[in-house]
């Protein structure tokens, strides 16, 4: 599936910022068997006195801007054409519970996509009693990895309420939790907690996703957003799979990718340090535009 | 049972002196003989004789206590400074002892340099299943960010320290690496400074080693890493909340190099630069007290706000080298001992010289069997944890002090989460004598041992620092419960070389070129200064009010009306004895010197800490009027002495300007104020004689004008007589010399906007006539003296 992705990020300081530096991700990337990047660019308004590039542990593209001189906004264009070409969903050969345990002992690396580093607590993802007990309801049925992550998927999408209003993007697994509700970030967060707590790896994938407008309706111009997605070590032969408790779905065609994290820390579109006093409000804009039908 | 001390020669010390069954004792031998070295120190001590002996220890005591040396200790009412608790017998040790540590420490620096080389670079021990991945994975001492990233030295240690304890068999045992970020050898030269003052005969007799050649060598090894002709080398401290900031400021001083905080410095173009009055210079070389999580907002810890953005890019770049590089901290890792046996067989072909402690990661199932099979001699506690199993406020049990109910807890735990838990041998710790009520006890103690790395290899600080229980208890080592530090003696059995850091004679003059100042540094010493002088004049105008107060009968007096409303906005209360406006004045003025206490001497610092003890005890205990009156002709006495110690003695750096020029604006803006205010022609009875009081200006006004204060001359003399230390004009005069002495910020021919501003309020006001100063003036004056002081900030501290 062929697309062109524009985003665009808004920020304005309430006091301008004497300076600054920021790390930005927001570019997918060349990825074997998942995606192949066509043409991208990225700028920035006003134009940054340094900007460099470097590619990050868990192999993101990073670009490194700083600024040295007053501003009051902050504006980062990216736009990109994109080619996904994900295999079809293939045969369940993952390992049961106890099987996978001795294939992560079995892996013995510590490469970006080695299990172990997507096995313990993270600030936002931090495993906690009651939702690893939620999560280990998923054990009931499951024989495989897989179908246990399938089960939690399928029921996050369906025990939570998708609300852009009840949470922001400090708000933790836990806090997610006891809410049950939040955006795609929350989802993936309290599924990625909830995998940790039975000893399943898991990360978080950080991307676009293709929206459908609604029969009859035009697709609205900047109404996309970014998305955000788990992934899941099912084992030495099944590697990671990707799944999206936002919508129910296995990560498929629909799914752009920019990079990986253990959460969102790792991965967030942007931060920074600014020398401002003030508050920052920011804006988003996104637009997912398949280029066949 | 051990056997009885034997000891013909020496007498009272040692009376009742008992070594405890099993444990080993570094002055008793097994067969209850006083150990060779021992002996000769005993003896001496006898011979300067019991009373002489408490007197020399308390002289070493007061030496520290007029140093300045305290630590940090943190407690449910917040962090307080302790005074540095010194055990003043000193643990001896024997050079060839020594020896045989120093080989054995030197292969296992060595060793973990190649581990932490291999952690962050190809993964080999892993590779090989000689480093579970778990256990790396998902350290927080691993840094994801630096993987990969290469040390600009080519080398990851620099600095390291071990934690030694002797078994009950005599051998040395590694208790913990320190490779993060060591702390304590500036409180072993402060130990070794203190007990000199006590013991300096005795000691010279022993043979003992110097420390300041280890000094010496380690400074230029990492003056060697400065590549950058205009670089520099800096040690980075995380500030004065730290525990051991008074450290870091000690051993900057002592060794020369500037001290910064995480906001001194900043990344430009991949380098990392100081912020400093001249404008930003290069830093080549970071020795950081600073733990590596902290280094960097971007990519490590998102909350510190002791780091600089950047810092790890700069890292990429290779452009800094740190001392030691980060990600290094994860050899302190305790769980990393149970694997250090196998791996020195596999890199090095041979087993460690010095070995760990017994350690088994509870995450593998043989070893996890094992810890839960020998329980009652097991000390089990987190695996990755990263302090001694003593001193880790109980995270660590001892198998055999558990109760039923506690021991099954502890094995569900074992079984349930093994791969967060260790097992250590239950160590005996050997025991060194303490002085007691003039005898000799021993106490459990903890040897930290320095290691530098310089071009003849690693080099051991000839010496340490002993961390001796003030009981029996192995807990009670740790100095955040109360533990003592003693001096450690190397003693040779010949002459030793004696090292300094000052110049030898035949070594070649060199007048050290002053270094830049830090902005952040010249910041808190402006503000000192503006705070000094703003307690200065509070004081003055305290006293000139409760003088008049004293009397019964003025309490109502106009005049004093009129002061309680000019005080009120100042945070002055006139009706109490001590408002709180001056002594958070004092309490500025030492919060800035605390910030800086690298360029501060300790005698300075000694009267600025009296000046304020002094001040919070009046609070208690002096009454508004004549009691008040007194307490500030106290206080301004002892502010005097202050500001004469700094401008008799400390050197005219740019350091030294920038608290002149804090004092001077403070002092024109006040002036300014305080004339506003009571030289107006409506102002009440007695304003003209308060004036030249709080102006310290009585006599020279009689002298000069007449007897009576008339408005005009009382303004000629506090405002535009340029030969009165007091006068506006005075100040704005000495404003102007000290900026043209201040360094250039650009190269551009124009003269600076402070210059301008200067020179513009110094003209007016010197062509000025009194009749001309109205209240308004006045108060413009004060405003735009201050904008000045905004000017400085903008100019040299942005």
């Amino acid at each position: 599936m062929l697309y062109n992705i524009r985003l665009h990020l808004h920020y304005d300081y309430e006091r301008s910022a004497a300076g600054g530096r920021h790390h930005i991700r927001v570019m997918p990337q060349t990825m074997p068997g998942i995606q192949r990047v066509i043409a991208s660019s990225l700028s920035f308004d006003p134009s940054a006195a340094e900007r460099s590039e470097f590619t990050d542990f868990f192999a993101n593209t990073v670009t490194s801007i700083a600024y040295r001189n007053p501003h009051e906004t902050l504006d980062v264009t990216m736009t990109a054409r994109v080619n996904v070409t994900r295999p079809p969903t293939m045969l369940d050969v993952s390992p049961d519970m106890a099987g996978l345990q001795k294939e992560i002992r079995s892996v013995r690396s510590i490469a970006a996509d080695a299990p172990h580093h997507f096995l313990n607590s993270t600030d936002y993802a931090a495993i906690d009693p009651q939702i690893t007990a939620y999560a280990a309801e998923s054990l009931a049925q499951a024989r495989t990895v897989m179908e246990v992550v399938n089960s939690l998927n399928h029921r996050i999408y369906k025990d939570f309420t998708y609300d852009g209003e009840a949470t922001d993007v400090r708000t933790s697994a836990r806090q997610a939790f006891d809410l049950k509700a939040g955006v795609c970030q929350d989802f993936s967060h309290v599924m990625i907690a909830g995998l940790r707590g039975l000893g399943i790896p898991a990360g978080y994938v950080s991307g676009f996703l293709r929206t459908i407008p609604a029969p009859g309706e035009e697709r609205l111009e900047g109404a996309d957003a970014m998305h955000a997605w788990v992934r899941a070590w099912c084992g030495r032969e099944a590697g990671w799979q990707e799944f999206d408790p936002t919508n129910n779905m296995v990560a498929g065609n629909d799914h752009i990718t920019i990079g990986y994290g253990r959460d969102y820390a790792d991965v967030s579109p942007i931060v920074g340090i600014l020398k401002t006093s003030g508050s920052q409000e920011g804006k988003q804009s996104v637009d997912v535009i398949p280029l066949e039908p | 049972m051990p056997s009885p001390v034997r000891a013909p020669n020496v007498s009272g010390l040692l009376a009742g002196y008992q070594p405890l069954p099993n444990v080993a004792d570094e002055m008793i031998d097994p067969s209850g003989a006083v150990r060779p070295g021992w002996e000769s120190l005993l003896r001496k001590l006898d011979q300067i004789g019991p009373e002489k002996l408490a007197t020399r220890f308390a002289k070493a005591s007061q030496y520290l206590h007029d140093a300045g040396v305290y630590y940090r200790v943190y407690d449910e009412t917040g962090t307080q400074e302790r005074e540095w608790p010194l055990a003043h017998i000193p643990l001896l040790i024997d050079e060839h002892d020594w020896q045989s540590i120093t080989r054995g420490l030197a292969e296992r620096a060595d060793l973990l340099e190649d581990i932490v080389a291999d952690i962050y670079g190809e993964n080999r021990l892993i590779g090989q299943g000689l480093l579970p991945p778990d256990l790396i994975a998902s350290n927080s001492e691993y840094l994801h960010a630096v993987a990969g990233v290469k040390p600009a030295s080519g080398h990851f240690l620099h600095f390291c320290a071990f934690e030694l304890g002797r078994a009950p068999n005599g051998r040395w045992w590694v208790l913990g690496d320190r490779t993060q970020a060591p702390s304590g050898a500036g409180f072993a030269l402060e130990n070794r400074v203190a007990s000199t003052r006590a013991l300096a005969d005795v000691s010279a007799s022993m043979n003992v080693h110097r420390l300041a050649g280890f000094f010496k060598e380690f400074r230029d090894s990492l003056q060697a890493q400065v590549k950058n002709p205009q670089g520099r080398a800096a040690i980075l401290t995380p500030g004065p909340n730290n525990e051991t900031y008074f450290e870091h400021a000690y051993i900057a001083r002592y060794l020369g190099f500037m001290l910064l905080e995480g906001d001194d410095l900043t990344v430009s173009k991949g380098k990392v630069m100081v912020r400093t009055v001249s404008g930003l210079k290069p830093v080549d070389v970071l020795w950081r007290r600073m733990d590596a999580a902290y280094m960097d907002p971007l990519e490590l810890k998102a909350d510190s706000w002791i780091g600089t953005p950047g810092m790890v890019g700069a890292l990429r770049q290779r452009s800094v080298s740190l001392v030691n590089a980060l990600g290094s901290g994860i050899l302190e890792t305790r769980a990393l001992l149970a694997f250090l046996p196998a791996i020195s067989n596999a890199m090095h072909g041979r087993d460690l010289a010095l070995p760990s402690i017994a350690t088994w990661w509870c995450g593998q199932d043989k070893e996890r069997r094992h810890v839960m099979d020998h329980l009652d001699q097991m000390m089990v506690g987190p695996a990755m944890s990263r302090q001694l199993p003593f001193e880790d406020m109980g995270a660590t049990a001892l198998g055999a002090g558990l109760d039923d109910g506690a021991r099954s807890e502890l094995l569900a735990r074992l079984k349930d989460d093994g791969r967060s838990l260790v097992g250590q041998e239950a160590v005996k710790l050997s025991t060194t004598p303490v002085y007691v009520d003039g005898k000799l006890e021993p106490r459990p103690f903890v040897l930290r041992v320095f290691a530098a790395r310089t071009k003849h290899g690693w080099s051991f600080l000839p010496g340490g620092f002993a961390r001796v229980g003030l009981t029996l208890d192995t807990a009670a080592i740790a100095m955040q419960r109360g533990g003592q530090a003693a001096d450690v003696w190397i003693t040779s059995s010949g002459p030793v070389g004696k090292d300094t850091l000052l110049p030898r004679e035949d070594d070649a003059f060199r007048r050290n070129v002053p270094g830049t100042l830090p902005s952040r540094a010249a910041e808190n010493l402006m503000w000192m200064g503006r705070y000094i002088e703003r307690a200065e004049g509070t004081a003055r105008i305290l006293r000139a009010c409760h003088a008049r107060h004293a009397e019964a009968a003025n309490r109502e007096l106009p005049l004093l009306a009129e002061m309680r409303t000019y005080l009120k906005p100042l945070g002055v209360d006139l009706d109490s004895a001590i408002p709180k406006g001056l002594s958070r004045s004092i309490d500025g003025a030492m919060l800035s010197a605390s910030r800086i206490r690298d360029r501060f001497s300790p005698d300075g610092w000694l009267a600025l800490r009296d000046l304020s003890k002094t001040i919070h005890r009046f609070h208690d205990v002096v009454a508004a009027g004549d009691d008040t009156t007194r307490a500030m002709t106290i206080v301004l006495r002892k502010l005097a002495g202050f500001s004469g110690l700094v401008h008799e003695n400390m050197y005219r750096f740019t350091g030294w300007r920038f608290l002149e020029i804090g004092r001077r604006i403070e002092r024109s803006i006040g002036m300014a104020r305080i004339l506003a205010t009571l030289s107006r022609p409506d102002a009440a009875d007695g304003a003209l004689e308060m004036l030249l009081e709080i102006g310290d200006s009585v006599m020279t006004h009689r002298r000069q004008y007449s007897v009576y204060s008339g408005r005009l001359s009382v303004l000629d003399l506090l405002a535009l007589d340029p030969l009165n230390p007091r006068s506006i004009l005075f100040q704005l005069e000495a404003l102007k010399t000290e900026f043209g002495l201040l360094p250039a910020r650009d190269s551009s021919t124009e003269m600076p906007v402070l210059m301008k501003k200067v020179l513009r309020l110094h003209t007016d006001l010197a062509i000025m006539e009194a009749s001309e100063l109205t209240p308004d003036k006045l108060h413009g004056l004060a405003y735009e003296i201050g904008v000045l002081s905004d000017t400085i900030s903008d100019t040299y501290f942005a």
